[in-house]
C-alpha cells in the first residue's frame, strides 16, 4: 500500500482511525515513559538487581501461578457457561448473575475472606470444628485469584456459546457422533477464541495482581515490583522490573496470537443461523445446581458474608451515609463513562483485527493488552508526566482519570467484542454496502446490532474493574476525590474492618445492580430468532 | 441511538474536564502518606477553619508523584508516615526550611536541616499471642530472638515494610554491618513468615498462624482494644489475644519511629502550610494522635490514655540513635536482598 493510499484510507475511515490512534497512543505513552526512566539506571546496579537467583524464582512463581489459575478458572467457568446457555435449567439467569458477581469483589477482600475462614481460629474451625490449615502461599493465592477472575472466562465462553451456530453440531450428530464427542470435537474447538481472550485477561490479571499475592505471601513479579517502588522510593529500577514484566506479557501475547491465527467462525452458508436446542438435564440438574451453588458460595457468598460480619462487628455508631453517598458518586462518575469510552475504543481496534487481519492490525490489537499489563503505578506516573507536559489544564481532572481507566482497562473490552465480531458474518455488511450504504452506515445498521451483546459485556468488565481500581485513582483523581475502593482499602489496611465494610458492600451492591441491568438489556437485544430461549 | 450515546459521552467528558479543572487559588493542598482511615476525623475538624484538599496515597507513591510533577506540583504540604520518606524528600530538595519557632515545638527528634517537623512517634515491639506464649519466655533483647528455636516457622516479620527496614537500618548503624547480617541470617534460619504489612501479620498472630511478630506498638493496641478504647479506660476487656513485649531499656528492638510533615518548595501557600504544621502540634491534634491512633505525641507534656505505656517510660526504652541516619536505606536494602529476605 502506498503512502497516499494509506492517507486516503485514513481520511475515509476517520471513525476507525481516530479511536485506534487514541488507543495506541494512550497505551504507548507509559511504555515510552518506562523506557526513558529505565535508561537512567546505572547499568552495574541494574545488572546486580536483575541477574540473581531471586529473579528466576520470581519468574518461576509467576508463571506457575498463572498456569494454575488458568486451569482453575477453566474448571469453574466452562461448566457454568454451558449450564447457563445450553441447558433448560430453571434459574439460568440468576446463575449467570452469580457467575459475574465475583468481579465485584476486590481481590484483597477475597483474600481476607479466605484467610478469615480457614486456620485454627477461623470461622470453619469455630462453627463446624473443621480445622484446615490457614490459607497462604501458592494454594491461597491460586484459590483467591481463580475465584475472583473466573468470570472473565465465564462471560467470554458464554457469549461464544450463545453465538454458536448449532447446524454444525446437528450435522455431526446426524453423521453418528455421540453427544460427548460432538462437544469435544465440534463445540470445544469453536470456543477457542473465547478461551483465548478470556484466558488472556485472566493471565494478565494474575501477572499484575498485587493485592492477593501480597496478603497470601506469595512472591511474584508484580509483588517484587511494588516493593521496589515502596521500599526504596525508586522509580528507575522499578521501571526496569516493569519492563521485564511487559516482556513476559509480550511473550504471552505472541503465544495467544499464534494460537488464534487463521480462525474463522462465522457462518458462511446461506439461510438463517440456528440456535442450539437446549439439553434437558433431568435428575442431573441437581448436580448442575450443586456445582453452581458451590462456585457461588465460595466466590460470592463467602466474601459477602465476611464483609457482612465485619459490618456487624463494628459498633452501632451508625453508617457514614454522607461519606458513602459522596464516595458512591465519585466511583460511578468515573467508572461509568470509562466503561463506555473503553468499549468505544475497543470496537474499532477489534474490528480492524478481525475484518482486516494483517500483521499491522494484529500489532494494534496486541498493543491494547500492553496497557492492561503495564503496572498501574507506572501507568499513573507516566500520565502525570504526559498530562503536565502536554495538557496541564487536564491534570488531576475527572476527564484524565476516565481516560486513564479506559486506556488501562481497554483490553478487557477488546475480547468480548472480538468474539462477537468473529461470529458476525462479513458478507452481511458487504451486502449492505452493495445496496448503497456507506461503510459506516453498513457497519452501524448490520454489524453493530450483532456485536451489541459483546459491547455490553465489555462495558460490564470495565465498569467492575474501574469500581475496584486503586493505584490510578490514588495518583490521577481530582484532589479530594474519594471512591468507594479508596475508602475500603484505606480502612482495611489499618485493620479497621468495621469501617471498611459499608464501602466494600456498596461496591458489591452497585456492581451487582449494574450487571443485573446489563443482563436485562442483553435479554432485550437478543436477536429475534433466539427470543424463544430467553 | 449511537449518535445520541456518543454525543452525551463527549458532553460528559468535556464537562468533567471543565468542571474540575485547575486548583483554586486559596486552597491548601496536602499530600498525605498517613492513611485516610487514620487522619480523616482530624482533618475534618481543621477543614472547618481552612479550605483544605487532601490527596491520600502511600509515602512512596506520593514521593514518586511529587518528583514527576516537578515544579508544577499543586501540593503545599507533604505529611508522611516515615522519616525515610521525609529524608528522601529532603535529599531531592522538595522541602523548605522551617522557622525555629516551629521546630522548637518538637525538639526531641528534630532534624538538623530543619526541613521537616516531627509530629508523633511509634515504637517497635515484639507482639505475641497471649494464648500460646508466656511473656517471661520472651528474650530481653531483639538480638537474642534468633536463639529461640521453639519459634521456628512461628515468627512473623515484614521485610518489605518501611518500619521494619528502618529497624534494620538502625541495627546496622548501631551494632555494625556484620551483627546485622548475622542477625538476619539467623532469623532466616528460623524460617519466618514474611507479611506485606503489619495488619495481615497481626491478624495472623491473632489467628494462631504465628506465635510472635516484629511490629509497631499501635497495631497491637488497635487490634487488642478495638473500639473499646474510647470507653472507660480502667475496665477494658481485650478483644484479641495479642499483646506487646517491650525489650530491655535502650534495646534496638524498641526503636522509636517518627512521623512528620514538611512544607513543599512548590507551595504557593507556604504561610497556610506552616499554619497546618502548627495545628499538627496543637493540643487538639496531639491528643487525637494519642487517643485515637495510639501513637505517642511529641508535644512536651502531652498525655496518653491509661492503657498505653506512659510517654517518658516509652521514650526511655528506645535507644539513643541519630534518626537522620535512617535515610541510609540503600545498604539496608542490599543487605536484605543478600540474605534473601527481599
Amino acid at each position: 500500500m502506498t503512502g497516499a493510499r494509506v492517507l486516503d484510507t485514513i481520511r475515509d475511515r476517520w471513525y476507525v482511525a481516530i479511536p485506534v490512534a487514541v488507543a495506541v497512543g494512550g497505551v504507548l505513552i507509559p511504555l515510552v515513559y518506562l523506557l526513558l526512566r529505565a535508561f537512567q539506571a546505572d547499568p552495574a546496579t541494574l545488572w546486580d538487581l536483575v541477574v540473581r537467583g531471586r529473579t528466576l524464582r520470581l519468574l518461576g512463581n509467576t508463571v506457575g501461578l498463572t498456569v494454575g489459575v488458568l486451569v482453575g478458572t477453566s474448571v469453574l467457568a466452562l461448566p457454568l457457561a454451558w449450564l447457563t446457555t445450553r441447558t433448560a435449567l430453571p434459574g439460568r439467569r440468576l446463575l449467570t448473575l452469580l457467575g459475574v458477581l465475583p468481579l465485584a469483589v476486590p481481590g484483597y477482600v477475597m483474600a481476607y475472606a479466605l484467610m478469615a475462614t480457614t486456620g485454627e481460629y477461623g470461622t470453619l474451625a469455630q462453627t463446624l470444628g473443621l480445622v484446615v490449615p490457614r490459607l497462604s502461599g501458592y494454594v491461597g493465592a491460586w484459590m483467591a485469584l481463580s475465584l475472583s477472575t473466573f468470570p472473565y472466562l465465564f462471560l467470554n465462553l458464554r457469549t461464544a456459546f450463545l453465538g454458536l451456530d448449532s447446524s454444525l453440531e446437528e450435522s455431526a450428530q446426524a453423521l453418528g457422533r455421540g453427544r460427548w464427542r460432538v462437544f469435544v470435537q465440534v463445540v470445544l474447538p469453536q470456543l477457542r477464541p473465547a478461551f483465548l481472550s478470556g484466558g488472556l485477561l485472566v493471565a494478565l490479571h494474575v501477572l499484575g495482581d498485587f493485592g492477593v499475592v501480597s496478603l497470601m505471601r506469595y512472591d511474584t513479579f508484580s509483588y517484587a515490583l511494588y516493593i521496589q517502588y515502596a521500599a526504596s522510593y525508586d522509580r528507575i529500577y522499578a521501571a526496569c522490573l516493569a519492563l521485564m514484566l511487559l516482556v513476559l506479557t509480550g511473550a504471552i501475547l505472541l503465544l495467544e496470537a499464534r494460537l488464534l491465527k487463521g480462525l474463522l467462525f462465522h457462518r458462511t452458508e446461506s439461510g438463517a443461523g440456528r440456535t442450539a436446542a437446549q439439553y434437558r438435564l433431568g435428575p442431573w440438574r441437581w448436580a448442575g445446581y450443586a456445582f453452581a451453588a458451590g462456585v457461588a458460595g465460595l466466590s460470592v457468598l463467602l466474601p459477602a458474608g465476611t464483609v457482612g460480619y465485619w459490618m456487624a462487628d463494628s459498633t452501632a455508631s451508625g453508617l457514614p451515609w454522607a461519606s458513602l453517598g459522596a464516595a458512591l458518586w465519585d466511583s460511578v462518575s468515573a467508572s461509568a463513562p470509562a466503561a463506555v469510552l473503553a468499549a468505544l475504543l475497543a470496537l474499532p481496534v477489534a474490528y480492524l483485527g478481525v475484518r482486516h487481519p494483517s500483521n499491522w492490525t494484529r500489532v494494534v490489537e496486541r498493543v491494547a493488552y500492553l496497557g492492561y499489563a503495564t503496572p498501574p503505578l507506572a501507568f499513573a506516573l507516566a500520565l502525570i508526566v504526559f498530562s503536565l507536559g502536554a495538557v496541564p489544564f487536564a491534570y488531576q481532572t475527572l476527564g484524565l482519570l476516565v481516560m486513564a481507566y479506559a486506556l488501562h482497562f481497554m483490553a478487557e473490552a477488546v475480547g468480548p467484542v472480538r468474539s462477537a465480531l468473529y461470529q458476525a458474518p462479513p458478507h452481511l455488511e458487504e451486502a449492505a454496502r452493495s445496496l448503497g450504504r456507506s461503510p459506516l452506515g453498513a457497519f452501524v445498521s448490520v454489524t453493530f446490532p450483532l456485536v451489541r451483546r459483546g459491547l455490553l459485556v465489555s462495558m460490564a468488565f470495565v465498569f467492575l474493574s474501574a469500581m475496584k481500581e486503586l493505584p490510578l485513582t490514588f495518583l490521577l483523581a481530582p484532589i479530594g476525590f474519594e471512591t468507594l475502593a479508596l475508602n475500603t482499602w484505606s480502612y482495611a489496611e489499618e485493620a479497621m474492618f468495621g469501617q471498611a465494610a459499608p464501602y466494600a458492600l456498596t461496591i458489591m451492591f452497585v456492581s451487582a445492580l449494574f450487571v443485573g441491568v446489563l443482563l436485562l438489556r442483553e435479554r432485550a437485544t437478543e436477536h429475534p430468532a433466539s427470543a424463544e430461549r430467553a | 441511538m449511537t449518535r445520541l450515546f456518543s454525543l452525551s459521552l463527549i458532553a460528559t467528558l468535556v464537562l468533567s474536564l471543565l468542571g474540575c479543572g485547575g486548583e483554586q487559588q486559596d486552597e491548601l493542598v496536602i499530600y498525605s502518606g498517613r492513611s485516610k482511615a487514620l487522619v480523616d476525623p482530624l482533618l475534618e475538624q481543621y477543614e472547618g477553619e481552612v479550605n483544605v484538599e487532601v490527596r491520600y496515597g502511600s509515602d512512596a507513591e506520593l514521593l514518586a508523584a511529587l518528583q514527576e510533577e516537578g515544579d508544577q506540583s499543586p501540593a503545599d504540604v507533604f505529611w508522611a508516615n516515615t522519616t525515610g520518606a521525609l529524608g528522601n524528600a529532603v535529599n531531592n530538595d522538595l522541602l523548605t526550611e522551617l522557622p525555629d519557632e516551629l521546630m522548637e515545638q518538637s525538639a526531641r527528634f528534630a532534624p538538623t536541616n530543619q526541613r521537616w517537623l516531627p509530629v508523633t512517634t511509634r515504637f517497635r515491639v515484639l507482639a505475641y499471642n497471649s494464648d500460646t506464649v508466656r511473656p517471661e519466655d520472651l528474650p530481653d533483647s531483639v538480638l537474642d530472638l534468633p536463639e529461640h528455636e521453639e519459634f521456628e516457622g512461628r515468627i512473623g516479620w515484614t521485610p518489605a515494610y518501611s518500619s521494619f527496614q528502618d529497624f534494620v537500618t538502625a541495627l546496622r548503624v548501631t551494632e555494625g554491618e556484620e551483627t546485622a547480617r548475622t542477625w538476619l541470617t539467623d532469623m532466616q534460619a528460623l524460617n519466618p513468615n514474611s507479611y506485606s504489612s503489619n495488619t495481615p501479620m497481626i491478624q495472623a498472630l491473632d489467628a494462631g498462624e504465628i506465635d510472635v511478630g516484629l511490629t509497631n506498638h499501635y497495631y497491637v493496641l488497635r487490634l487488642r482494644y478495638g473500639d473499646a478504647k474510647v470507653d472507660d479506660e480502667g475496665s477494658i476487656d481485650p478483644e484479641a489475644s495479642v499483646a506487646t513485649h517491650p525489650f530491655q531499656e535502650e534495646d534496638i528492638g524498641n526503636l522509636a519511629l517518627v512521623t512528620g510533615a514538611g512544607v513543599l518548595q512548590t507551595s504557593d501557600q507556604s504561610e497556610a502550610a506552616r499554619e497546618f504544621l502548627r495545628f499538627l502540634m496543637s493540643d487538639e491534634a496531639q491528643s487525637f494522635a494519642a487517643e485515637t491512633l495510639n501513637e505517642y505525641p511529641l508535644r512536651p507534656g502531652a498525655e496518653v490514655p491509661e492503657y498505653m505505656m506512659p510517654v517518658d517510660e516509652a521514650l526511655a526504652l528506645s535507644p539513643d540513635f541519630d534518626f537522620e541516619r535512617l535515610q541510609e536505606m540503600d545498604p539496608t536494602l542490599d543487605l536484605l536482598r543478600d540474605v534473601g529476605a527481599l
